[in-house]
């Protein structure tokens, strides 16, 4: 038989292990699991122990960042930091709209940015920032639709992008250059996104807001939110200007650093055991992911079915691959979650590459259409995840159209950004 | 060094916060899960892999 | 709790099986008979102590001590998942007479690389080499040092000294910390060591054995430092006319970190670095297990091929491991044999080390000797 037919012939078992396991309600990760030991006993490798728990390994440093970035950001909320600032904000600027709303998409933007999961941003701001759009008089469906949308740019802006780590790191290529590629169109489009669903507000009630909103501990004040950042910011920017005399820290222990100096700082007494164990619970479906999406590639390469799925993508025309990358990216998103990265982003990346694209930018452009898929089921764990944090009431579908304007603008900036990649290579600096 | 025992002292108190997920958790799922995710934290503790 | 135990008992059952695996090729001994030529067995640590007891205090073999001449060291496994540089030192070590001059052999180079395997890529733990006796199994290894003999990875490798931003991963990349530095890495201290051993020993050539995937621009080449620009490109010459097609290249200044460029710049010697094909390195592989590793056969990537996507030819022949292994000797074997017409004063004169028809025709293993025949007092393990 040729690779071709048993590849494809394993393809479709994993794909109908995968979907066998979504009829018998399992978990989108669990079923990933299922798909892979599927693969491998329909490739002939039996249950290859060694090959799943070397797979389990690929993203290992990258759950112990997430880790790590999300105690921190939960030790800020628990300290009553997170409260303090959106108060603030709002009593400062609640006649301002357009102030306000330039404020709550950065604030959206920082936990996403700085953990790589656009879940910590709905988990850490998105009830907050959604109380104070629906006392500016914005339906449900659009208060979700801008922390949902927001969430997503967040995951992919820098410093942490998973997808762009991912696919960087599938390909052997530096995870260096996309600051700029990452940040330009995420903080545009998450501007947009705002100023667009959020064009019929009004000022916000400032009383009605801030009774509902968590009051901030007293003792809080300004110092004791920006220490912690300040902490993260001078380790990293020590490493990269020192890098010959301070040691090599790596983000996770950067992290736990910014969090020792928020548990040094509370004012509240903070239940750093519980909250850490809460942390570890709250980010189980982002872990688990990484760990199944690895063993998943791991047992797709050994089966041929990741070379299968590489070669087809990088013989089509590449016209017909750039256009079809808003069905594609979110497509593979929603199945896949991270682990569509290594499977359909290195692909992609290595035929930009050979066609003298700018990989960085291409790459770049895809990071911010994949979120997108995060809404759409089997899995849209963090669609789900969003609607239940703002107390959405009406169907999902609602949430589903309000995003749809802000989803289009991000295809087409994505799309742009793959198709003009080289002439955007300036962006690539640091 | 230091910073190496630091990444392995932050395995173990991972590993020890999924052990204890796995006996809070009620459900089966939640369990398998965590006990996947828990392998590569041990076999790193263990400095098998 | 009954399910809890017994979910737990599954995976504990299924972590002891894997972390077995992973314990047991960590362990695996590769021995090395010491071939007639071999005179002495010096370690890396003779050369900065620091390393001493370290996972890559590496065996260095060394050839001939007839007639003072030049001295070349020849490094294989910087990259250990390309096989053919590990095996053409193995057969170098094993087979190889000295005339005049010196010839230094690092089989493992980068020693903790051999011991790993890269998660999510699939790589078998191990290959063997059919030889008349039986068989030789080697780890199979990885591109980086295992995490286990350093960790963790920066945000962000900068190389030193050039500041270079690289791949976090990159900092376990034995072929992108040199010139390394004592108080750095471990691979930082292994490169540095390394060239310590360049200057103390007065090392006139450096030849770093590498494989790479066929969509991979640099391939089926010799790149030089300027200061073998000519050597080089004679070579190619030499053998592209008389066994196969090699092309040249010269080692970009702008590229920071790897051997062609820092050692040439860094000490007297000049610097090379072989690349023979490997289609078992390319991202459309299809499935990867250690035939593929060592037939090079690959339907997906012929397909690759036909579309144009690859920089070098490939058909249902593929790429075995015997025409790598040959094309590395003989390519060495060529730049001796120039090195030494142009420098009779500081001439190596290799010999008994097959070239490229005789390993195809006879096959790489036929050059490993048994361990289990030889004087016990004449095996090494790397």
């Amino acid at each position: 038989m040729s690779m071709t037919a048993s590849a494809s012939i394993i393809l479709a078992a994993m794909v109908a292990g995968y979907a066998v396991a979504k009829i018998l309600k399992l978990s989108t990760e669990l079923s990933m699991l299922a798909a892979a030991l599927v693969g491998a006993l329909a490739g002939g490798a039996g249950f290859p122990a060694r090959h799943i728990v070397e797979g389990a390994f690929t993203y290992l440093d990258i759950c112990l960042i997430f880790i790590t970035a999300t105690l921190f950001m939960n030790l800020l909320m628990e300290s009553g930091g997170v409260a303090f600032v959106v108060r603030r904000i709002l009593v400062r600027f609640h006649r301002h709209k357009a102030v306000l709303f330039v404020m709550l998409a950065v604030l959206l933007l920082i936990p996403g940015a700085l953990t790589g999961a656009g879940s910590v941003t709905v988990l850490i701001v998105g009830g907050m920032v959604a109380t104070i759009l629906g006392y500016m008089g914005l339906p449900k469906a659009k208060a979700a639709a801008i922390v949902f949308v927001i969430a997503g740019l967040s995951a992919a802006a820098p410093p942490v992008s998973l997808w762009a780590m991912l696919t960087a790191a599938g390909v052997n290529m530096p995870y260096v250059g996309f600051f700029l590629p990452l940040l330009i169109p995420c903080v545009l489009l998450a501007l947009l996104t705002i100023f667009i669903l959020g064009w019929k507000a009004k000022p916000a009630d400032l009383d009605m807001a801030l009774r509902e909103l968590p009051e901030a501990p007293a003792g809080m004040n300004w110092f004791k939110i920006a220490a912690p950042f300040a902490v993260f910011f001078a380790l990293v920017v020590a490493g990269r200007a020192w890098p010959f005399d301070v040691p090599i820290l790596g983000l996770p222990i950067i992290f736990a650093a910014a969090a020792v100096v928020t548990i040094a700082l509370s004012p509240r007494r903070l239940d750093v055991l519980e909250i850490a164990r809460r942390t570890v619970h709250q980010l189980l479906p982002l872990i688990g992911t990484l760990t199944c999406a690895g063993i998943l590639v791991q047992i797709m390469t050994l089966t041929g079915v990741r070379g299968l799925i590489a070669i087809t993508v990088v013989t089509l025309p590449l016209l017909i691959v750039i256009l079809s990358l808003f069905v594609t990216l979110p497509l593979s998103e929603a199945v896949l979650m991270w682990g569509a990265a290594p499977v359909l982003g290195v692909p992609l990346v290595l035929l930009f590459n050979t066609l003298n694209m700018n990989p960085v930018i291409a790459l770049a452009g895809m990071s911010i259409i994949w979120p997108l898929g995060d809404a759409i089921p089997p899995t849209a764990i963090i669609g789900r995840l969003t609607v239940e944090t703002v107390g959405l009431k009406e169907s999902y579908g609602r949430f589903l159209r309000a995003c749809l304007v802000p989803a289009v603008l991000i295809v087409v900036v994505g799309t742009l950004m793959v198709f003009f990649s080289k002439k955007l290579a300036f962006l690539t600096v640091f | 060094m230091i910073i190496t025992i630091l990444y392995y002292l932050l395995v173990a108190a991972t590993a020890g916060l999924i052990i204890w997920n796995i006996f809070k958790t009620k459900k089966w799922q939640e369990e398998a899960l965590y006990v996947i995710v828990l392998i590569p934290f041990l076999l790193r503790l263990l400095r098998l892999k | 709790m009954t399910r809890k135990i017994l979910i737990l008992a599954l995976g504990a059952l299924l972590a002891v099986f894997a972390g077995l695996g992973f314990y047991n090729i960590r362990h695996l001994r590769e021995p090395v008979v010491l071939g007639p030529g071999v005179a002495e067995v010096k370690t890396l640590s003779e050369y900065f102590p620091a390393l001493k007891g370290s996972v890559n205090d590496c065996n260095i073999y060394v050839l001939g001590n007839a007639k003072p001449g030049g001295t070349i060291l020849i490094l294989g496994g910087s990259h250990p998942e390309e096989p053919s540089a590990r095996l053409a030192a193995w057969v170098m070590a094993e087979n190889g007479m000295v005339d005049q001059g010196r010839v230094f052999i690092a089989p493992s180079a980068n020693r903790s690389g051999t011991k790993v395997t890269r998660p999510g890529g699939a790589y078998p733990a191990s290959y063997t080499i059919p030889t008349p006796w039986g068989g030789q199994t080697f780890r199979m290894g990885d591109r980086w040092a295992s995490p286990l003999d350093q960790w963790p990875d920066p945000e962000v490798f900068i190389h030193y000294p050039s500041r270079q931003n690289l791949a976090y991963m990159d900092v376990r990349n034995f072929n992108r910390a040199w010139p390394g530095r004592p108080d750095g890495t471990l691979t930082e201290k292994t490169c540095y060591a390394f060239i310590e051993m360049i200057k103390k020993e007065k090392i006139d050539i450096v030849i770093d054995l590498h494989e790479a995937e066929l969509q991979y621009p640099v391939i089926s080449t010799i790149v030089a430092h300027q200061k073998g620009a000519d050597l080089a490109a004679l070579a190619s010459m030499v053998i592209s006319g008389e066994e196969f097609n090699i092309g040249v290249e010269n080692s970009p200044k702008a590229l920071r970190g790897l051997s062609h460029r820092e050692i040439g710049d860094a000490t007297d010697a000049v610097s090379l670095l072989l690349e023979t094909p490997e289609p078992f390195l390319d991202a459309t592989r299809g499935r990867t297990d250690a035939q593929l590793l060592l037939t090079g056969q690959d339907e997906f990537v012929v397909r690759a091929g036909k579309r144009g996507l690859l920089f070098e030819k490939i058909d249902k022949k593929g790429w075995p491991i015997d025409v790598r292994v040959g094309r590395q000797t003989s390519t060495i074997l060529t730049l001796l044999d120039l090195w030494s017409q142009d420098h009779p004063e500081r001439a190596i004169l290799l010999k008994d080390v097959p070239k490229y028809a005789e390993v195809i025709a006879k096959g790489t293993g036929a050059f490993l000797k048994d361990p289990k025949a030889a004087d016990p007092a004449r095996i090494r393990y790397e």
